[in-house]
């Protein structure tokens, strides 16, 4: 009984939505980033790279200049530039687009512990540097349960949900979105009708490098306003198996990384509990919650996912 | 004259082969982890600098640099420090060959059966250094409920949490306070991001100070207590007065404990102490007796009686801490140091733990 109601009183535990949410901002992010590479026809696993690269650019910035926002600015230009590293390689070049990703990821991964020391003064992690403050949203505040879960947010969750159905409008009502599609489902035929196949996947991966910087730097000056090496964590790959569950699609990206947000979340407060006693040995054990949580998902609830026709292979324009 | 040049030439010869020389091998977390890194350099370099001696270190990339690294560093120096549970094997390994120089192996056992007469191992009390943050934390939590936020539960993660818990059951037995222990794991030592999160669930079930022994993803839990002890003052950034001041107008707040170093200055008012582990004074005897020629090869548990493990000072918390608490501590610190009262350093012991009748002078 006593389980029963640990299971059952983190839903109405209002902190819960609010960990819930920003657990599931940085695989929104970076989820949506995969969404619009792979929507174009270029897979890209650099997303971990691309984000790890967002969180160290964003703390940098802040560290010289003290504004986070001008460090969240610098974190999109460098993703762009970071990405374009990976446009250039597998599309123009038509290199693999899974070695180009792998490298892209080693590459970010030693750019950042090398230039801790010349930054910072050590390798490692950084002091506290500076963050991006939640904002109150007013009206909203002085909502009974409601406020105290969004009541006070980071601006960045914010950012990544008006992201979410941004992108969602440009991929499916824009004519720049059907062009996308349509060089991801058949470049050949897209190619006939005079769509400059190179150039849009250049813009899908460039807006890869974008959302999944950003993802980094909430990671970063959103949250814990510090920069440890390899402090991705393997988000990046987490939010190509959101971007997959949610049938490359933006709005089902998002519940899938919302989904694996709460599975983390709930696997925290869970074994936070105070009405059940677990001993300390089995704890570690609770972190596994949100891979199970994916496997029935994925097992059970889903469908069929069916990715771009043409994704992940390189396209060579006939002579 | 030439003769005079000889004499002048061997003497300063066999000075410089004489001079003592240092030489420090760091594990693959390298200068600047703020923990027994940084901490054994500190102690190396304030003792080599006390007696005028040479001191160097070697940093290690890879876990296959140990070996190459310690050999090297067993040539060209008297004392050799290996640093880190991971250097285990190589330090027994290279020290047997090297029988002349000494070697200090730092948060390192000697495996059953392999001591060898040049090497000294330290390890650390934690569970002393635990047990009076969790007193503090006992004394000082509002809502009845603590955290405790680990890395991955190795020895001395799960040391400092037996610690931690039994200096909360010796408040609440002493005091009559009902307190629960939130216990979570992040499962891994460098995510500050997890370790926001799962601070930010402890606070949301109730707890109001967290202990984390859980290497950078403290750095997170600080940030977390910070986060919501500026929440309850309704400003960005607040200061540390703004903190004090909050504190004693509403006597509500929100705090993080550090662990290792002194970490109260990452968050200054919101994080209440620091468990310290001292690596940085067994360095510095370790040279000192090495120079002296007192050095004797064997294991040392440091404690609080051996100021290997200590809690902080509490620079920006002092003041909201009630004085009464930091004299039961001064009393309870004694009798660790003598001997009378011992920390559980296994589960086992933390079972069975009773907190002793104290009766306080005062």
């Amino acid at each position: 009984m006593k389980v029963l109601e640990a299971l059952l009183s983190i839903f109405i535990n209002p902190q819960f939505y609010k960990i819930a949410l920003t657990a599931s901002t940085p695989l929104i992010f970076a989820s949506l980033g995969g969404v619009f590479s792979e929507i174009t026809g270029v897979t890209n696993i650099a997303l971990e790279g691309i984000m790890l690269l967002g969180a160290f650019t964003s703390i940098v910035f802040t560290f010289y200049t003290g504004s986070a926002w001008f460090g969240i600015l610098m974190a999109v230009l460098v993703g762009i530039g970071f990405s374009w590293l990976h446009a250039w390689a597998s599309i123009k070049w038509l290199g693999n687009q899974i070695v180009v990703g792998t490298a892209l990821i080693l590459i970010a991964q030693g750019i950042t512990g090398f230039l801790m020391k010349p930054i910072f003064g050590r390798p490692g992690q950084t002091d506290f540097i500076g963050r991006i403050n939640d904002i109150s949203i007013p009206g909203l505040r002085n909502v009974p349960f409601l406020g105290e879960a969004i009541g006070e947010i980071n601006p960045l969750v914010i950012i990544a949900f008006v992201s979410v159905f941004v992108s969602w409008f440009i991929i499916y009502k824009t004519t720049l979105g059907l062009r996308m599609r349509s060089v991801g489902e058949n470049p050949e035929a897209a190619d006939t009708l005079g769509i400059n196949v190179y150039k849009i996947r250049y813009f899908g991966v460039l807006m890869s490098g974008v959302l999944a910087s950003l993802g980094g730097a909430f990671l970063s000056v959103g949250e814990t306003g510090n920069f440890k090496e390899l402090m991705s964590g393997g988000r990046g790959f987490i939010a190509l198996a959101a971007m997959i569950l949610g049938n490359w699609n933006p709005i089902g990206a998002m519940l899938a990384s919302l989904l694996f947000g709460a599975s983390e979340a709930y696997a925290n407060l869970l074994q936070s509990s105070k009405l059940i006693e677990v001993p300390a040995s089995v704890k570690p054990l609770f972190n596994m919650v949100p891979f199970i949580v994916t496997l029935i998902v994925i097992s059970g609830f889903i469908g069929k996912t069916r990715p771009p026709a043409a994704d992940g292979v390189p396209y060579e324009k006939a002579e | 004259m030439r003769k005079f040049l000889v004499v002048t030439l061997a003497v300063l010869f066999a000075l410089s082969a004489m001079a003592f020389k240092v030489i420090m091998v760091t594990d693959t977390g390298g200068l600047g982890d703020k923990s027994f890194n940084d901490g054994t350099w500190h102690g190396i370099v304030k003792a080599a600098q006390e007696l005028g001696i040479d001191y160097e270190v070697i940093q290690s990339y890879e876990q296959a640099d140990y070996i190459p690294n310690l050999s090297k560093a067993a040539k060209d120096a008297d004392l050799v420090f290996a640093v880190g549970f991971m250097m285990t094997d190589a330090l027994f390994k290279v020290a047997a060959q090297y029988p002349d120089t000494k070697f200090v192996g730092i948060d390192i056992v000697p495996p059953e059966g392999k001591e060898l007469p040049n090497v000294l191992t330290f390890t650390f009390k934690e569970q002393e250094s635990a047990f009076l943050v969790g007193y503090v934390a006992a004394a000082m939590t509002k809502t009845g409920v603590v955290g405790f936020i680990g890395g991955i539960p190795i020895p001395p993660v799960e040391r400092f949490r037996y610690g931690y818990e039994a200096g909360i059951k010796t408040y609440a037995a002493l005091h009559g306070k009902e307190i629960k222990v939130l216990k979570g794991y992040t499962n891994v030592f460098d995510d500050p991001k997890k370790g926001k999160d799962l601070a930010m669930s402890q606070f949301a079930e109730g707890a109001d100070i967290i202990f984390a022994a859980a290497g950078a993803c403290g750095n997170g839990v600080i940030e977390a207590a910070k986060e919501k002890f500026a929440g309850l003052l309704g400003k960005t950034n607040p200061s540390l007065v703004d903190f004090i001041d909050y504190y004693y107008d509403k006597g509500k707040a929100f705090f993080a404990i550090g662990v290792d170093a002194d970490q109260d200055y990452m968050a200054p008012g919101a994080v209440l102490a620091s468990a310290m582990k001292r690596v940085d004074m067994a360095s510095y005897y370790a040279v000192k007796w090495a120079y002296n020629g007192t050095f004797e090869g064997g294991h040392k548990v440091l404690g609080l009686a051996e100021e290997g493990v200590s809690i902080s000072p509490m620079k920006y918390t002092k003041g909201m801490v009630p004085n009464k608490v930091f004299a039961e501590l001064a009393v309870l610190e004694t009798l660790i140091k003598s001997g009378k009262f011992h920390i559980p350093e296994t589960e086992e012991e933390l079972n069975t733990f009773k907190a002793p009748r104290i009766k306080f002078p005062f």
